[in-house]
């Protein structure tokens, strides 16, 4: 575990001189992500001139809710951004000089893929939600700072766990799968209340692919819905155990890899 | 010609059904995003009859439908441009006897007609046992339905050839393609009908070509459009193909001499 | 140092059926075959040696290769290398060997080789002054000093595959895999990693393992050789005996002096098995088939009998040997 902190530090580095040599991109990469990040807000306002109330949020409640899910999805996206895991490292068989080299595999995979500058999808998020929260007149004690910090943790290892577990599913597959499209479409369930949805879906999403717990739940703290509160205080039990589930998924998938080949 | 450009088509037609876990977890992605708007769209309108001109059944018809219409001219040309650039294989492509955009257009095509046969249609199908689904009442409404949806197609093809040109000039832009397939989603009408945006912004995207992509072949398949104003739509959709032929063509002509310079 | 005993592996290949109706039906079901790419390959390699092991496409050599190195798990036998078992303790057993795919880059791409390698000695925890020393010697004899700052994407192949061999080097691995090396390379570079690598076995009993094509790759460098063939290991044993068993043995063309009649040679040479061709009346072949042993005796006695004007001694080479190899047991195939 040292080592891969120390590694982090390296990898940091070898990425900033790769990404120096390629401006535009940096400058295209921040566009594109605050352009998706704002589009879902004009979804928001845009509903909201139609109506007042969303279940029981009102159009700031809503905005809060999304920018809280903004945080924890950069943060994931800046560890776990190996979207293109499928192709580069099954079909193009980059595994192979992974699993030559003496770091955990999926360690290695995330440092490679490594996206620091969703750095400004934090800030984005935090920006939103501090719009929210002055329209809101909310008021924070000095305790829900390291609170804050927990969920926004539990909450990107919600995220980490379930995208390990899925981008697992290309160990059992020679081709394309269509994965990594799949995860990024499923977050979109993360950013309204988990109430707007039937009890199936609001199920799915607490207990089975958790997403509620990145953005409805933890954000529902900081709005003093009291009745949101003891799934509030399960988002790290849920972020622990997921991770766990979904590295342990990873790691059977990584010996079946190994064990079928081609 | 046309034989090779018809063997390109069902190659990529092939290639799709190949990859069985793609077509599943495609399966799978756009009954995540049909699910989630429709649900979402239930919560919106709540108690309420209509909003913006449509009523609740409508809306869902109308989630039902753009994305069906989606997956038929949904498609990543752009990144497999970009991708071919990158890796250098683009130079390839160059000598060999045939136009490399037409060939994009193709495979688009073929990717195009998987999607359409192996979702699509089922998924409509589906849906119409579910959801109070008219479906076009004659043969020629069904006819102009299409023949707009194979402009959309086109014209949105044209827009990712576009993005996907701009990678020999700018050698990486991921980010703008993944920018520009978010701004498509919410400008052509998927998310959000173009009747819901304030009167200034629909006045605005009526200078763009995204709303004739989605918006307006689902109005023309849900009866919104009246037919005697099909044509006028379908000519807008003529003319943006036109339109949007010129930059790509300019742009083309610049990034093969590009090439040249740079050796490949 | 390396055991490997009845070492097998067997993979389920998807049939695609043909056709739009085939591919349709692929999609809900499919058909598989099973097939043997490794099947009961067992042999041993001591400290310091310089083996290759050749084969056809096909033949097993990568997949025997990934199952060395730790990539793939054996469906059945055992692999022990450096005390370890591979596939079980991947993630020690990686630190003790070094791994280069000729098609596969472990350098990153958009920067240069430099960054590449202090990377790596990050991950293989070798920072310190050796680790620094042995780098710098790896530079100087690899001759990669002049382009090291470059970013990979503009370094040559020959080029790169320098930096590559180094970069597997990184932390003096016991034992170095090399697959393909020599690939698309031009003479002189070849001759430079040749060199660099005989130096290495011999001066740091580095053991290594060579797959190849390039029968001139193994002519220079490797004194055993392992021969795959659908699956199976058909030869192993030293190069010359390989020459031996498949090569069209040894000919020696003598040019004499004066008339020889072949019936007079063949009485001198009577107890040892040759065979003899008069060219004309002054110029005999006479071919070998165990040229170790009967060369100098054929040599001396003929030579001690008549006088000789010239002696030309044709070996057959490792790449008719190959051939021999590769046909004869094509043969077998269809026959069987």
């Amino acid at each position: 575990m040292r080592q891969i902190i120390r590694l982090f530090s390296d990898y940091l580095s070898q990425y900033f001189k790769t990404r120096l040599a390629y401006r535009a991109d940096f400058v295209g990469d921040f566009l594109s992500n605050l352009v998706s990040e704002l589009i879902n807000l004009v979804f928001i306002v845009v509903v909201f001139q139609h109506v007042s109330l969303l279940k029981d949020w009102s159009r700031d409640e809503i905005i809060f809710i999304y920018g809280y899910f903004l945080i924890p999805f950069a943060l994931f996206s800046m560890f776990f951004g190996f979207w293109d895991f499928n192709e580069r490292y099954i079909i193009r068989g980059e595994m192979d000089r992974i699993l030559t080299r003496p770091v955990h595999n999926l360690a290695q995979v995330c440092l490679e893929s490594m996206a620091p500058d969703r750095i400004f999808g934090v800030i984005t998020g935090l920006l939103i939600m501090g719009y929210a929260a002055i329209r809101l007149h909310l008021s924070f004690a000095w305790y829900d700072i390291p609170l804050f910090i927990l969920l926004v943790i539990s909450s990107t290892l919600v995220y980490a766990g379930v995208y390990t577990g899925i981008a697992a599913i290309s160990f059992f597959s020679d081709s394309r799968t269509g994965i990594s499209p799949m995860i990024y479409n499923i977050q979109n369930y993360g950013r309204y209340p988990v109430d707007v949805y039937n009890k199936a879906i609001r199920i799915t999403l607490t207990w089975i692919l958790p997403f509620a717990f990145v953005g409805t739940y933890p954000a529902a703290y900081f709005l003093r819905k009291e009745m949101w509160y003891t799934y509030t205080m399960l988002t790290p039990v849920i972020g622990v155990v997921f991770f766990a589930i979904g590295l342990s998924v990873w790691n059977w998938g990584v010996k079946k890899y190994q064990g079928a080949g081609s | 010609m046309a034989k090779l450009y018809a063997e390109l088509i069902r190659i990529r037609f092939l290639t799709m059904l190949a990859y069985r876990v793609n077509y599943y977890s495609g399966i799978i992605i756009y009954g995540i995003n049909i699910g989630a708007y429709y649900f979402l769209w239930g919560a919106i309108y709540g108690d309420q009859q209509s909003l913006g001109g449509m009523t609740a059944e409508q809306m869902t018809v109308y989630v039902a439908i753009a994305w069906m219409s989606r997956a038929f001219y949904f498609n990543n040309i752009d990144q497999e441009i970009a991708q071919e650039v990158r890796e250098g294989k683009v130079a390839i492509e160059l000598i060999r006897p045939y136009n490399y955009l037409s060939v994009k257009l193709a495979q688009a095509l073929g990717e195009g007609m998987f999607r359409m046969l192996f979702f699509a249609v089922p998924g409509m199908i589906l849906a119409g046992l579910i959801l109070p689904i008219h479906f076009p009442p004659t043969l020629g409404h069904w006819g102009v339905y299409l023949l707009s949806l194979i402009m959309a197609f086109i014209i949105n093809t044209q827009i990712n050839l576009l993005t996907g040109i701009l990678t020999f000039f700018l050698f990486r832009n991921e980010g703008m393609m993944r920018a520009k397939r978010v701004v498509v989603d919410l400008l052509s009408g998927l998310i959000l009908p173009i009747s819901f945006f304030p009167v200034w912004a629909q006045t605005l995207m009526g200078f763009l070509p995204f709303q004739v992509i989605n918006y307006y072949p689902s109005k023309i398949f849900s009866g919104a459009i009246a037919m005697s104003d099909v044509a006028g739509v379908l000519w807008l959709q003529f003319a943006w193909i036109a339109i949007l032929y010129l930059p790509i063509t300019l742009l083309w002509r610049r990034a093969r001499r590009n090439l040249v310079v740079q050796g490949g | 140092m390396i055991k490997v005993s009845q070492l097998q592996k067997v993979f389920r290949i998807h049939q695609a059926r043909s056709g739009l109706a085939g591919a349709f039906r692929d999609l809900f079901n499919r058909q598989y075959k099973t097939v043997k790419a490794v099947d009961g390959v067992s042999f041993q390699v001591e400290e310091g040696e310089f083996f290759a092991l050749i084969g056809e496409n096909g033949a097993g050599k990568s997949t025997t290769i990934k199952m060395m190195t730790g990539i793939l798990t054996p469906t059945d036998g055992e692999i022990t290398i450096n005390g370890f078992v591979p596939y079980k303790q991947r993630e020690d057993y990686v630190k003790s060997i070094g791994v280069v795919f000729g098609q596969r880059s472990q350098l990153w791409w958009d920067l240069s080789p430099t960054e590449s390698f202090r990377l790596l000695q990050r991950v293989y925890k070798v920072e310190g002054e050796d680790g620094k020393r042995w780098l710098d010697r790896l530079v100087e004899e690899l001759d990669i000093g002049g382009f090291i700052h470059q970013p990979v994407r503009k370094l040559s192949l020959g080029q790169r595959m320098r930096c590559e061999i180094a970069a597997s080097l990184i932390h003096k691995p016991k034992l170095l895999f090399l697959d393909e090396p020599t690939v698309g390379l031009d003479v002189l570079v070849k001759q430079k990693i040749r060199e660099f690598l005989r130096n290495l076995n011999e001066s740091e009993r580095t053991t290594i393992l060579l797959t190849t094509h390039d029968v001139s790759d193994i002519e220079a460098l490797c004194k055993r050789v392992i021969v795959m063939d659908q699956g199976k290991l058909i030869f192993d044993g030293m190069l010359s005996d390989l020459k031996e068993k498949w090569g069209n043995g040894t000919e020696i063309a003598f040019q004499f002096k004066q008339r020889i009649p072949v019936a007079e040679l063949r009485g001198l040479l009577g107890e040892y098995p040759c065979e003899l061709f008069a060219e004309n009346e002054y110029a005999v072949r006479v071919k070998l088939q165990r040229s170790r042993e009967m060369l100098p005796l054929v040599l001396s006695s003929v030579m001690a009998s008549y006088e000789v004007s010239d002696v030309k001694v044709m070996e057959s080479s490792t790449e008719d040997i190959v051939r021999n190899i590769y046909s004869v047991d094509s043969e077998v195939a269809v026959n069987g």
